[in-house]
């Protein structure tokens, strides 16, 4: 009798890389304010990865409209507890963060580095509000699973901040970075994340009990046992903490597929 | 706010002759659609974006082992608190002076957060002009002194329309009558302001549980979740947050900091 929103791709898409742009933004202000100068590639990375992105996100969303010039009724409206009315605005104030701070982390001159670290303390909130808010956003709907999810947005938080240090690590990888300390840290920062976001994904679990039925079981759960749980979390946890000889992008590319698999599994759950 | 205006739905005088579910068509100009095949006479499942007022057919089994029908038009139920109301970003779902729920069409953007968040399955998406539709209330026909077209034609007076205080009042008779009748089963669903939703606009005089006509027994505001769910995302940023400045710390304390502030001075100046 309930009725599905018909949320598809571009939702998920949007979910993800939303996540990974606040976990980029929010790893690379780590660096910035309490790392050494030499993880300087880290934030530059962090900073215009989370510009990137969160231009995509716009335009996911936009797209998902099907008429592009609607997405203006949205601001001609503010509804403080509303996660929709309140992400579609803080999305762009994310942006504008984003944009301070990669024109910032590229612009050398007195206080500029004192401005760029202090804007990314503040910038940071927004990224994790635009890392978590989806998930409160499934949560506060009337259907089913979703409805019983009170650990959604902390989840998706935690996959963001993974995903995130692992595209950073992934990008300083690809830039011939991987020998530096910055590239060191962000892997072992997303140890920690993998770590915590296993524990809260088993919190998340317990909590639903059979509620969480369409993404154990059924056809979603071999991707969400499989694709998430193993190849998404396991398998780059293990490789991270053996110090196996493979290349360390491996467990950073397992990561984000993970990080994909986590949003495609809870929106088809509905969908 | 003009004294609010409801629906109320005796399910006890229905006949299942569907005249209202062909009035609102006709009245709102609503096409005809592809019919299905359910299984009995009811026509469609749902609600969708061209059907907004529905008859359910339900099929109880007796103790004789026959099968009678419990009948049921059902519509929007015009919630006073209504989740598709609080979900909307645009404001395009609002409160119209008489208490009821109406979707300007024009300011409407597409998103179906409110399809998700209606706990009745009421609001459809419509895909030819890619916004959301439902009943509404005849708004046009009670701003000229009429009563919405169902009311108008229901033949039995299943449908009534009026002032709500009067409405409960007479539905509380009736529901008196009918428990000395013997339908001990027999319940108003939504009637009271003080029940679930703040009470519904649309409500009912049912012959059996809620459930049995797949209504929910506690319909609840989606949006309840939102205050718990952010503040776990807090407490999830707050771990992920630590994790990292664990992994990004500077070593060696005031004079680690200090090292990277001269560093910073001379990053600027090459930069």
């Amino acid at each position: 009798m309930l009725k599905s929103p018909d949320w598809h791709l571009l939702i998920v898409w949007y979910f993800f890389l939303g996540g990974i742009a606040g976990g980029a933004y929010f790893t690379a202000a780590i660096a910035d304010n309490f790392g050494s100068p030499k993880d300087k590639s880290v934030f530059r990375v962090g900073y215009v990865l989370a510009l990137l992105l969160v231009s995509v996100c716009g335009i996911l969303l936009i797209l998902d409209l099907g008429t592009p010039s609607r997405f203006l009724n949205m601001l001609m409206n503010f509804k403080f507890w509303d996660p929709m009315s309140i992400g579609a605005w803080m999305l762009g104030l994310f942006g504008a963060f984003a944009f301070a701070s990669s024109v910032l982390s590229f612009v050398a001159g007195p206080g500029m580095a004192g401005l760029r670290r202090r804007l990314s303390l503040i910038g940071t909130i927004a990224g994790f509000f635009i890392a978590a808010y989806t998930g409160v956003l499934l949560s506060a709907t009337a259907l089913p699973f979703w409805r019983e999810a009170r650990l959604m947005g902390a989840l998706f938080l935690a996959s963001g901040a993974s995903t995130g240090m692992a595209a950073i690590a992934l990008l300083l990888y690809l830039f011939g970075e991987s020998t530096g300390e910055g590239y060191k840290k962000v892997k072992r920062a997303d140890r920690y994340a993998i770590m915590f976001e296993i524990v809260l994904l088993a919190a998340f679990l317990a909590l639903l009990g059979g509620a969480a039925l369409p993404i154990v079981s059924g056809h979603l759960a071999p991707l969400f046992w499989g694709g998430l749980v193993v190849v998404g979390l396991l398998i780059p946890l293990v490789l991270e903490v053996s110090g196996l000889s493979l290349p360390g992008v491996v467990p950073a590319a397992l990561v984000l597929v993970g990080g994909f698999i986590l949003r495609y599994v809870i929106v088809m759950a509905n969908a | 706010m003009a004294r609010t205006l409801a629906m109320f739905t005796d399910t006890s005088l229905c006949i299942g002759c569907r005249a209202c579910q062909v009035a609102c068509k006709e009245w709102n100009e609503l096409p005809s659609e592809q019919p299905e095949w359910t299984g009995s006479y009811q026509n469609h499942s749902t609600f969708t974006d061209k059907t907004y007022r529905l008859v359910r057919f339900i099929e109880k089994p007796q103790a004789n082992g026959e099968l009678s029908w419990l009948l049921m038009s059902d519509v929007c139920k015009h919630c006073a608190q209504a989740g598709c109301l609080e979900a909307c970003p645009t404001g395009a779902i609002h409160r119209t002076e008489y208490g009821t729920v109406n979707i300007n069409q024009d300011v409407c953007n597409g998103c179906r957060y409110c399809v998700s968040s209606c706990p009745f399955g009421v609001v459809s998406f419509n895909h030819d002009t890619g916004r959301a539709n439902k009943c509404t209330f005849c708004n046009d026909r009670i701003h000229n002194g009429l009563g919405p077209a169902c009311a108008k034609t229901c033949p039995t007076e299943s449908i009534q329309f009026g002032f709500r205080d009067e409405l409960v009042t007479k539905a509380d008779k009736r529901l008196a009558t009918l428990k000395g009748m013997g339908y001990t089963d027999a319940q108003l669903y939504g009637a009271d302001s003080n029940g679930p939703l703040g009470g519904l606009n649309a409500f009912f005089l049912l012959l059996d549980k809620p459930a049995t006509y797949a209504l929910p027994e506690k319909p609840a505001r989606p949006q309840r979740n939102v205050i718990v769910d952010s503040l776990l995302s807090v407490g999830s940023a707050l771990l992920v947050g630590v994790g990292a400045l664990l992994a990004f710390r500077q070593r060696g304390g005031p004079d680690g900091r200090d090292e990277k502030r001269d560093g910073d001075t001379k990053d600027g100046g090459h930069a």
